[in-house]
């Protein structure tokens, strides 16, 4: 099971509504899959700056981890820094190599991550159905242009914050994505990996995707070529849906295993795994199709903050 | 039945001949399992529409996601946009009509009754098929196994084409080819192993 979201915004406004969308569609989806919730929200970015999610661990009080990560981020030159349940949230100036603070923040212990870096990505995952994503933090309140989210039924690793999706492609700032399936190559891609000096930090399969598209991407690959090469090198049942910081998109399997549908209007796309996510948060007329297999779709939006797109500006690449 | 946003299990299992009109779209298993039903859904439908449905018709102006008509046993299931993945898969019988297109693998192992798609058909199109013939407008992205091109003959060119303009709105069907323009898959048989003096058997139980 488990369900998959994704949403952009046609009109190019940051300012608009995004967290309480992506809530909505997850909400209707929420019976595939209680175990876990997250979000990819992509916001409003400001110059030369990234926001980094830290989770500081999976339960209890992490109020003495944050002040011995905040004392290392300040370091790094940190701002804004605020915590919300296990997360510690602050932005830091655009220098490059992100692998010295990342290190020295993960560092602080084995239940640390960084869980998202990017100029506009945030991601949000918590354990629990969609709707605590609204009582842990507010989502709804979140204005954006685009992002994606999961519902999770566990099959075959942990049900913890880490194993939760959306996963971040580690290291690719703004690269985020989130599957529904099971990638049945995943043990051999994860030892070739491993052996190149690839940190996995957990043991589901999905994380297998991030980190794919994340080397593809650094390699140079624009996201739809990397998206199809995942046909060929990735096995098994995948309907994946992939943002970026300028751009959304998805890939489905060969074999056309896990349900994936969509809508394009004149004023936003939707993906869902059930059209039902989108009727309940989108009424109005419009036409749903389920994507065919092997179908790539990716759909660009303006890499200039709140500027306003040409509607020839947003294009499907099919 | 207005506006159900798509809810899953609408329909299911009636065994009346009435008609239920859905404004709107509707979920997984639309009309399955049905005995006489007619449905009519305006919107989309999702995954196994009338599924092992036994007689009756399901109508979807819209696309169909993946599995519609599986098992079909009779009846006819129409559907004036696009099917997913495997469309009619295992049907014993029934008519299939599809005015667009259908994804991956439509028609494995069916075994009866007829499969119509006017626009393009996906990979492993009429895998490993017993005796359901069908008819594709479009371009076969590729055959299955054991599938195989057959002529058509005269009759059976009206014939298809008295289905197409009873069951598809007029301004539907002269967007599409014409019968004689189909091609229809057949299987070839290749992988028919059981012993023949079964022959009767089987033929009855289909």
């Amino acid at each position: 099971m488990c369900g998959i979201v994704g949403f952009l915004r046609k009109s190019g406004a940051d300012h608009q509504p995004l967290g309480e969308v992506l809530l909505a569609m997850l909400q209707s989806l929420a019976c595939r899959g209680p175990d876990s919730a997250g979000v990819a929200l992509y916001g409003i970015p400001q110059p030369h700056r990234l926001v980094a999610q830290v989770k500081l661990g999976d339960n209890g009080n992490h109020s003495q981890r944050a002040r011995d990560i905040e004392t290392i981020a300040l370091k790094f030159g940190a701002q804004d820094l605020s915590q919300k349940g296990s997360y510690l949230r602050f932005t830091f100036g655009e220098n490059g190599d992100l692998r010295p603070l990342i290190s020295a923040i993960e560092s602080v212990s084995g239940n640390v991550e960084v869980v998202s870096v990017g100029r506009r990505l945030e991601i949000l995952k918590q354990v629990g159905s969609p709707s605590r994503l609204e009582q842990s933090f507010g989502i709804s309140g979140f204005r954006g242009e685009h992002g994606i989210g999961h519902t999770r039924l566990s099959t075959e690793s942990a049900v913890d914050l880490s194993h939760s999706q959306p996963f971040w492609g580690h290291g690719y700032p703004d690269l985020a994505i989130v599957h529904n399936g099971h990638i049945t190559n995943y043990h051999q891609l994860r030892r070739r990996y491993q052996e190149r000096g690839v940190r996995f930090y957990t043991e589901n399969d999905s994380e297998i995707v991030a980190i794919y598209l994340a080397e593809k991407l650094t390699q140079g690959l624009r996201l739809r070529a990397a998206l199809e090469s995942m046909v060929d090198e990735l096995d098994g049942s995948f309907s994946c849906l992939v943002a970026t910081e300028t751009a959304l998109g998805f890939v489905k399997d060969a074999f056309s295993f896990k349900p994936l549908l969509y809508t394009e209007t004149a004023s936003f796309v939707a993906v869902a795994t059930e059209e039902i996510a989108m009727r309940g948060a989108f009424p109005g007329d419009y036409i749903v199709r389920e994507a065919q297999a092997k179908e790539v779709q990716v759909w660009q939006r303006s890499t200039q903050p709140g500027a306003v797109l040409a509607k020839s500006t947003l294009r499907s690449e099919s | 039945m207005l506006n159900p946003a798509a809810r899953h299990n609408l329909a299911v299992a009636i065994l009346h001949g009435v008609h239920i009109r859905i404004a709107g779209s509707a979920g997984y298993y639309c009309g399955g399992l049905g005995d006489g039903a007619s449905i009519e859904i305006e919107g989309s439908a999702g995954w196994g529409l009338a599924e092992s449905m036994l007689s009756g018709t399901v109508v979807v102006h819209g696309n169909a996601g993946s599995g519609a008509a599986a098992a079909l046993r009779n009846g006819s299931v129409i559907v004036h946009g696009d099917a997913a993945a495997r469309l009619g898969v295992s049907m014993k019988g029934g008519e299939v009509i599809v005015a667009g297109n259908c994804g991956y693998m439509a028609g494995f192992m069916a075994q009866k009754g007829t499969l119509i798609v006017c626009g393009d058909a996906g990979d492993a199109f009429a895998d490993s098929m017993y005796a359901t013939v069908c008819y594709v407008g479009g371009k076969i992205a590729s055959l299955g196994t054991d599938a195989v091109l057959s002529a058509l003959d005269p009759a059976e060119i009206e014939r298809l084409e008295a289905s197409l303009s009873a069951h598809l709105p007029p301004a539907v069907r002269r967007s599409k080819p014409a019968a004689a323009d189909f091609k229809k898959v057949i299987a070839g048989r290749k992988l028919w192993n059981f012993d023949k003096r079964e022959w009767r058997t089987w033929q009855e139980a289909l």
